[in-house]
């Protein structure tokens, strides 16, 4: 270094002792800063006193403790004394001392590090691995003896750890460390401290590398989670394959290709044309405009869901196709207006009823369930197919398939064409099944069709002519032929007029008797009060086979009308398992039609519900 | 301690007695570096208290050894009757401790507290040590060591920096000797108890 010319040749500074230290209690050793030297050769001198003597005392060795240092052995060595202590710097140009120290060993105690430090892995009682660590406390602190006590503190941490865990361990030169994570390696430390000492330097460090833990435990419950699952897949499989459940079905169903409305795929393997044909409905009926102003207009049936003519089915195919709520779409055969043939001429007859009477605005279907399952052509293209009021003229008495009748919907619109019309009446009407099932009579023309075709043609040829219709009795005769069950006179050759229902047989055919017939033998039958209106509006279905009619305001009788079904032998009983086919009216022979001061034969009357 | 049950009367092992009495003598002496520490940072710095510290202790009367070569040639009993006189020595100004430290104008608590503490475990120890004693020699020990403490009127001097310094040897002293106390004691066990294999 560069000294200024006034350093150059100067005493030496001022010493200043560092530090003095005790590794056991027996010996020190002190060390000071060298100073300045001014440029030359300084020598260091190191004087003590002893506490209790007058005497200073060189210091016995410079060497032993390194450069700049005072080592006093164990002779030289007193505890419990204090130590008066200076270091004297001379050079050529003088000297200097340090201030005195004073330094009691017995407070300067810092041990060496621990030695020896030594990490084995051992394995528990349990069968868990545990790290061992011993170490020896250094070789010169006399522990034996209890001379010097010590108190040992270990470190630990994996390689890649940041921190260390610190652990004191006490007077114990071993240790069990737990907890360790497989397949790491580890790092550890220890250092010591004798008892009212300084903590010495950490030992060096010692490694570890654990083994990555094979548990035949964890193995063994693997191996038995694997075997167990596939011994329970191959069990399901097995047991689907006896069951004949096509799995592979259930999970990709399989694309539903195109299906025709009404067009039942197994009716066609069955080789059930016929059904299958009538499911249909009317199709492809090409509309004349011959119809528009002879028929009329719109047959309003009050869209409530619950009320909907259900035909039985005895397949019950075409109920299926059948959603109660979907009414604008859906064409199955059966659904349809609570037309009757008979009906359905006498309205022909009338002049057309306005259609404001109608409740419900969009027949859309009624018509072409009426006429069995109609396709959705013929819906799409008669949207507002009209059916004949039967407000005016209540409803004649006819029975009353039980068709699928849709959500008592009656297009709103142009007729397009009565015969049509006829014919979904008369499929309505249709109590067979298999009679519904005809419903396409373009496809498979049957006698059925033919004679509804024949009416309903007849009753546009009448209508034409205003005069009454022949139909009516072909209608009849029709009607009488399709029902065999039907024992009561219905339909007579008159002008529309209300009809009540008559019964309900057993296929689910209303018996619609005209109204002045009330005062026939059907009387007594009648046992409802305030029977003078008709016109009544079914609110509800309940239990699948009663009718809650409910009359209009006008009406003061009742509001509800409400008859269980009644199992009597005439012509009444539905078959109990036919109820299941939502007839409309599980009218008893008394059963009449409540006119609520509607000026029309609420349809929804007349329609099943189908639930 | 476990007490066995021998010869109709329960007694406390030799080397439960022995664990005891270092766990007292080290707590002492920790206690007393600390309030001696507490003290001198306090009270003692700048006023040379170290220099005059010198051969000051009531207890340098006795002739105790001074490194360890000294410590392990001389006869347990000795160090025994050593170890009973400076603790004898120290009950007396001990107590005298406790009441003048709180005179010091705005003592710490912590001294205080200290003071009080070393005083109550000296009595325990020396408790301790004459049932060791007792058991390791039944007739006593002879020759009773003892120093007595004439360090009182300093304590209450007028003059503060001169009481200050009264405490400040004291706290030095009584730091000194309980290191020797313990670490007597612990040799005594390892010697006695573990057979010098501790």
């Amino acid at each position: 270094e560069k000294l200024g010319f006034m350093q150059y040749r100067q005493p030496p500074g001022k010493p200043e002792l560092i530090k003095c230290r005790s590794p056991e209690k027996e010996t020190f050793s002190c060390w000071w800063k060298p100073v300045s030297d001014g440029g030359l050769p300084t020598n260091y001198t190191l004087f003590y006193n002893n506490e209790g003597e007058e005497s200073f005392y060189e210091c016995p060795d410079y060497t032993t403790a390194g450069p700049n240092s005072c080592y006093f052995d164990k002779k030289h060595t007193s505890l419990w004394t204090i130590y008066n202590i200076t270091i004297k710097a001379t050079n050529e140009m003088g000297s200097n001392i340090s201030e005195p120290h004073y330094v009691d060993v017995t407070y300067i105690v810092q041990p060496n590090p621990p030695v020896n430090l030594s990490l084995a892995l051992n394995k528990h009682t349990d069968g868990k691995l545990y790290l061992l660590m011993n170490w020896s406390s250094p070789p010169l602190a006399d522990v034996r003896s209890g001379w010097l006590t010590l108190e040992y503190e270990l470190r630990l941490k994996p390689e890649e750890g940041e921190e260390w865990e610190t652990i004191f361990v006490g007077q114990r030169t071993k240790y069990k460390v737990f907890s360790l994570i497989p397949g790491e390696k580890y790092i550890a430390q220890v250092r010591c401290k004798s008892d009212h000492g300084e903590w010495s330097k950490w030992s060096s460090e010692s490694y570890i590398h654990l083994p990555k833990e094979f548990r035949l435990k964890d193995m063994m419950v693997w191996v038995f989670v694997a075997v167990l699952s596939s011994v329970i897949c191959l069990i399901m499989i097995w047991m689907m394959g006896l069951k004949g459940i096509n799995m592979v079905a259930c999970i990709l169903p399989p694309v539903p290709g195109p299906k025709i409305k009404g067009l039942d795929a197994h009716l066609l393997e069955a080789g059930k044309n016929e059904e299958l044909l009538s499911a249909l409905g009317c199709q492809g009926f090409p509309p004349t405009s011959d119809c528009e102003d002879l028929l009329v207009e719109f047959l309003e049936i009050d869209d409530s869901e619950d009320q909907q003519l259900m035909p039985n089915h005895e397949k019950g195919h075409p109920n299926k196709n059948l959603k109660s709520g979907n009414k604008e779409t859906d064409s199955d055969s059966g659904r349809g207006s609570c037309d009757s043939p008979s009906l359905l001429l006498e309205k022909c007859k009338e002049s057309r009823i306005p259609p404001a009477e109608f409740q419900t605005p969009d027949f859309s279907e009624t018509q072409v369930k009426a006429a069995g399952k109609s396709s959705q052509e013929t819906q799409n293209r008669d949207p507002e197919l009209k059916l004949p009021d039967f407000n005016s003229d209540g409803v004649k008495s006819s029975t009353w398939p039980g068709t699928q009748l849709a959500s008592s919907q009656i297009p709103k619109g142009s007729y397009h064409n009565i015969v049509e019309v006829c014919k979904v009446a008369f499929s309505a009407m249709n109590v067979n099944v298999s009679a519904i099932r005809m419903g396409n009579e373009e496809k498979h023309p049957s006698k059925y069709s033919k004679n509804i075709e024949t009416i309903c043609e007849g009753e546009m040829t009448q209508r034409r002519k205003g005069e009454s219709f022949h139909s009516k009795a072909k209608a009849d005769q029709a009607l009488q032929w399709l029902l065999p069950n039907e024992k009561s006179p219905f339909l007579s050759d008159k002008p529309m007029d209300y009809v009540e229902i008559h019964k309900v047989n057993q296929n689910g055919a209303l018996a619609v008797l005209p109204k002045q017939k009330e005062n026939s033998d059907k009387t007594e039958i009648y046992p409802i009060p305030g029977t003078t209106k008709e016109y009544a509006k079914v609110t509800r279905v309940v239990d699948n086979n009663v009718l809650v009619l409910m009359p209009e305001s006008r009406v003061q009788g009742m509001p509800v009308f409400q008859e269980p079904p009644k199992e009597s032998a005439q012509s009444l009983h539905q078959s109990q398992a036919e109820k299941n086919m939502s007839y409309c009216l599980t009218a008893p022979s008394e059963f009449r039609l409540q006119t609520g001061g509607l000026e029309y034969m609420d349809p929804n009357s007349f329609m099943c519900s189908f639930k | 301690l476990i007490c066995s049950c021998q010869r109709r009367a329960c007694q406390v092992s030799l080397g439960d007695l022995f664990d005891r009495a270092v766990k007292l003598s080290h707590y002492i002496h920790s206690l007393s570096s600390e309030m001696f520490n507490e003290f001198d940072e306090r009270y003692a710095q700048g006023r040379g208290f170290i220099t005059k510290a010198i051969n000051s202790c009531h207890t340098s009367s006795l002739t105790t050894p001074e490194d360890k070569e000294q410590a392990q040639q001389i006869h347990h009993e000795d160090l025994l009757n050593l170890v009973m006189g400076v603790l004898n020595s120290w009950n007396d100004p001990l107590l005298h401790l406790v009441s003048e430290v709180q005179t010091i104008k705005e003592a710490p608590d912590t001294i205080l507290w200290k003071a009080v503490e070393i005083e109550e475990q000296n009595k325990r120890l020396l408790e301790g040590m004459e049932k060791i004693v007792g058991r390791l020699h039944p007739g006593g020990l002879g020759n009773e060591l003892y120093s007595r403490w004439s360090g009182l009127p300093s304590l209450q001097l007028p003059d503060e920096d001169s009481r200050l310094f009264a405490f400040y040897n004291l706290l030095h002293c009584l730091r000194r000797d309980s290191h020797k106390i313990d670490n007597y004691l612990k040799l005594l066990k390892c010697r006695l108890i573990h057979d010098s294999n501790c």
